[in-house]
């Protein structure tokens, strides 16, 4: 038996294994033949953010990875073969990922590389696994696939991108918290996204950005920027990241006390941070945007609550063996639906092996409608062949009571723009 | 990918155990009070000095005699235990799970020894003596093949090979873009541990005792431990009493025990804002470690070097004010050892977050070590934890227990230069006159050392 890597993905692995070995030997000679014939194991290379600056997501992405590739072993793994998880640290490096994806092409024989979340990484990696032919699973959330900077061979089917995420806020923002909007953002291209994809959304929506104010990203006080704030702002929008996004909150609460105007944001900020911390009291009453929803909702679905409970997350969100312990809920699903994908395109290309990568890679342009199910717990999904980028229920949640309670789900339709690459043209 | 939420990068040969959190709530927390009452204590350790009994200084660091030492003989077993471990790691390392966190390599190395290992040395005292992966193999291969050194250690090597071999450690441990990757890791422990035993056969034991980066360390950390030796028994005195007790070390060790600190400094600096804005690299946004290896590589040499000229710096002026006509060579090895504890209460303090997550890492790997499923430790179904970074309390006991650590070095230190004056004969006057650059010194480097600690990293 091959072994296995570590994990809980590699503990499920091998009990599934010495179940199935059991299971074989009851089966009839031929069929033994077969099974012994295809029972090398489905490698799939994770490329995780074990360290640097990814590591807190790369651990909870770690964590979902494992509790999936359980599930499709329990299940009878990929065209009747075990799913093995080869994971290897990029240490939330470019240069590094271009490495880890040459390892898992040519050291681990590996038959897709899945997993890469940060957009340098991704960018970094991508060329090199178009050049190897060996399909590249991405779970980053970055504009960079659909905007056609990558290759045929990088696809994004298990989490939307951060552009069809930003223009879907934009209805629910004018239409209920206010048209007039001032952005606070990081002065990077994380922030710079956020800044050209909302505009350009609010204006569509009638409503207007009356100011833009961009912070260096070193800067660890924010009160001197407050009074740029035009007065008759009805909605601030921030995106604030890094360490000190608490003291950002906390200084926000003391300028504008009671009175201010409404507040929306993206998760991402205070992803893996419990919003009822001390110190937090100030985002009560605002408003974020989540891939899905970190507190389990009065009418969570029956796939959302066995996910849950398979990747070990409290109502909370947080750990179960350690409710203080918050997960990176509104982004890991990404790695749990993505290995779903990577299981449906196998199965319906009758993979075998890496010769089929490319069927592979057909087979899943060749999906569309995927509907809300167990493989797509956050919810139904679409997937663009031509741009490799899935699209998807979003979600808004308010503060209340320390919780987020989600009180808007956007359509998909909402979160749909014009393509921008045709990755089909290009060629296998 | 939108997020690059927090993350401070907890670097020990690039595992950084970035959590989110951590640093959010240090930076809400009083720190600016908790640093100023850091200092004031060691200022106050200053001025007790200097009105205190003259004696009292080196009172504090006699031993208390313990018990007649026990002729354990097992040393050469442990030390052969030892090497097994090594060698099954070695083996993991390449043949073992890829990831940093699961296999036995990295997690020996970097959390076992790097980070427990030197500092229960630094705490405790020698067990390098038991626990050193080199003298059980050359005693049995020299009991089976009768063999002799083959050439006499050069004199004129002294501690110098040791001071080379830990520059390229840190160099390793800082610059490298991966060196806990397990097999680039083994490949090195491998190498090196192989390169080691040929020396020893080569030059006999004293290449270990002089030579050897490692043991170097592990023995100069160990002058700072509660336990020795003393007069036949085993003795417990205040961290640092050895080194009081001890002739002072020879140039080449001095000048290691500098770097130690200068190392420890630089790992913690090259994580900030700060230098990330002089290295012009946007700290939310990390290119990764080999987009900063050249600066990085810099700013380890510079802070080594700038570190020795500011400490011998102080110690010229000390002499000068004094008057006490020891050369400028002999001060530094005299007053060298006195560096020791804060180079410690750094390691304690820098490692102390990583260590709380690397731990739980390294009891799952010894619930599994071969990674076959098995829970010899019956810890299926454990979830690693970095909760204790997520809450306001929890985060303030890590950073007020860091910070203890940064403080007690110095206050030490600050007893131990003071004892080490009165022991080479000085007056009072003159040991306080003598040592107040070098106590200026030690309450700057203190405010440093805590402002490392809640000053924003990326």
């Amino acid at each position: 038996m091959t072994k296995l890597i570590k994990g809980t993905s590699r503990r499920g692995a091998l009990k599934t294994l010495a179940g199935a070995a059991a299971g074989a030997a009851s089966l009839p000679l031929w069929a033994r033949y077969a099974q012994a014939q295809s029972s090398e194991p489905i490698k799939i290379g994770f490329q995780q953010h074990s360290t640097g600056i990814g590591a807190a997501y790369g651990r909870w992405y770690g964590r979902t990875t494992e509790a999936a590739v359980k599930l499709i072993n329990e299940g009878g793994g990929i065209n009747g073969r075990m799913v093995e998880i080869i994971a290897e640290d990029d240490g939330t490096d470019p240069k590094r990922g271009a490495e880890v994806v040459e390892k898992f092409a040519n050291q681990h024989g590996c038959d897709v590389g899945f997993g890469t979340l940060f957009s340098h990484v991704v960018i970094g990696s991508a060329p090199r696994a178009g050049e190897l032919k060996l399909p590249y699973f991405v779970v980053s959330e970055g504009h960079h696939v659909a905007s056609g900077m990558l290759n045929r061979y990088t696809l994004q089917p298990g989490i939307t991108d951060v552009k069809s995420q930003v223009q879907a806020m934009a209805p629910y923002v004018s239409e209920n918290l206010g048209k007039k909007v001032t952005m606070i953002f990081p002065d990077f291209a994380f922030g710079h996204d956020h800044r050209d994809f909302f505009s350009a959304a609010i204006a569509e929506q009638g409503g207007e950005v009356l100011a833009q104010i961009a912070i260096p990203p070193s800067e660890t006080s924010f009160t001197k920027y407050f009074p740029q704030i035009p007065r008759d702002t009805e909605v601030l929008y921030h995106v604030m990241v890094g360490p000190a996004v608490l003291t950002f909150v906390k200084e926000l609460g003391e300028f504008f006390g009671d009175q201010g105007p409404e507040i929306f944001g993206f998760i991402d900020s205070l992803e893996a941070v419990d919003i009822s911390s001390p110190g937090l009291e100030f985002l009560e009453g605002t408003y974020f945007w989540e891939g899905m929803p970190r507190y389990a909702q009065d009418d969570q679905s029956e796939h959302e609550k066995f996910y849950r409970e398979a990747v070990g997350v409290d109502e909370t969100g947080a750990s179960v063996s350690d409710p203080s312990d918050v997960s990176t809920y509104a982004h890991m699903f990404g790695c749990w639906e993505t290995l779903h994908v990577i299981k449906a395109g196998m199965e319906a290309s009758g993979y075998a092996g890496p010769l089929d990568r490319a069927k592979l890679i057909e087979a899943v342009e060749a999906m569309g409608d995927m509907p809300e199910s167990q493989a797509h717990p956050q919810g139904a999904k679409r997937f663009n062949g031509k741009t490799h980028q899935v699209f998807g229920h979003q979600h808004i949640s308010r503060v209340e009571n320390g919780r987020l309670v989600r009180v808007h789900t956007t359509s998909i339709e909402d979160t749909m723009y014009p393509d921008e690459v045709d990755y089909t043209t290009q060629p296998l | 990918m939108r997020a690059l939420p927090v993350c401070l990068a907890l670097f020990w040969g690039g595992m950084a155990w970035a959590h989110a959190s951590e640093q959010s709530f240090v930076l809400l927390l009083p720190t600016d009070v908790y640093i100023a009452a850091g200092v004031a204590s060691v200022v106050l350790t200053v001025l007790l000095l200097a009105v205190l009994p003259a004696r009292a200084g080196e009172a504090v660091f006699s031993p208390t005699p313990l018990l007649r030492r026990p002729r354990w003989a097992v040393r050469h077993g442990t030390s052969l235990l030892a090497t097994g471990v090594l060698a099954f790691a070695v083996w993991q390392g390449f043949a073992g799970p890829r990831t940093p966190m699961e296999n036995p390599m990295p997690l020996l190395v970097w959390t076992v020894w790097w980070v427990a290992l030197v500092s229960l040395q630094g705490l405790f005292g020698n067990h390098w003596r038991w626990t050193n992966p080199w003298t059980g193999v050359v005693a049995v291969l020299a009991r089976w093949t009768g063999m002799r050194r083959l050439m006499r250690y050069p004199r004129g090597w002294g501690y110098w090979p040791a001071v080379a071999l830990f520059v390229a450690f840190a160099a390793f441990l800082l610059c490298d873009p991966a060196p806990a990757d397990p097999a680039r890791l083994a490949s090195v422990v491998g190498i090196y541990w192989y390169a080691v035993l040929f020396g020893v056969l080569l030059f006999g034991p004293a290449f270990l005792l002089r030579g050897e980066m490692v043991t170097v360390v592990m023995r100069a950390y160990g002058r700072m431990g509660l336990f020795a030796r003393a007069r036949g028994r085993l003795a417990v005195g205040l961290w640092g009493w050895q080194g009081v007790v001890r002739r002072a070390p020879p140039l080449a060790l001095a000048v290691l025990m500098v770097f130690l600190l200068g190392t420890g400094s630089f790992d913690g600096l090259h994580e900030t804002f700060w230098w990330l804005g002089v290295i012009g690299v946007n700290p939310l946004e990390f290119p990764g470690r080999s987009a900063v290896v050249m600066p990085n590589l810099i700013g380890l040499v510079v802070a080594n070097l700038g570190l020795l000229a500011v400490f011998a710096a102080c110690l010229w002026l000390g002499e000068r004010i004094a008057g006490t006509g020891r050369s400028l060579r002999a001060s530094v090895c005299l007053f060298a050892p006195s560096i020791l504890p804060i180079a410690l209460g750094y390691h304690v303090a820098h490692y102390l977050s990583a260590f709380l997550v690397e731990g739980q890492y390294v009891v799952l790997m010894l619930d599994d070590p071969l990674s076959s499923g098995a829970h010899l430790l019956g810890l299926d179904g454990f979830y690693v934890t970095t909760g204790f970074f997520n809450t306001q309390d929890t985060v303030r006991r890590i950073w007020l227990s860091q910070a203890g650590a940064v403080v007690v070095g110095h206050v030490v230190a600050i007893l131990m230069a003071h004892a080490l004056a009165m022991r080479d004969g000085a007056d009072r006057r003159r040991a306080v006159l003598g040592q107040a650059p070098l106590a200026v010194f030690m309450v700057c480097y203190t405010f440093f050392g805590l402002w490392l600690l809640a000053s924003p990293r990326g």
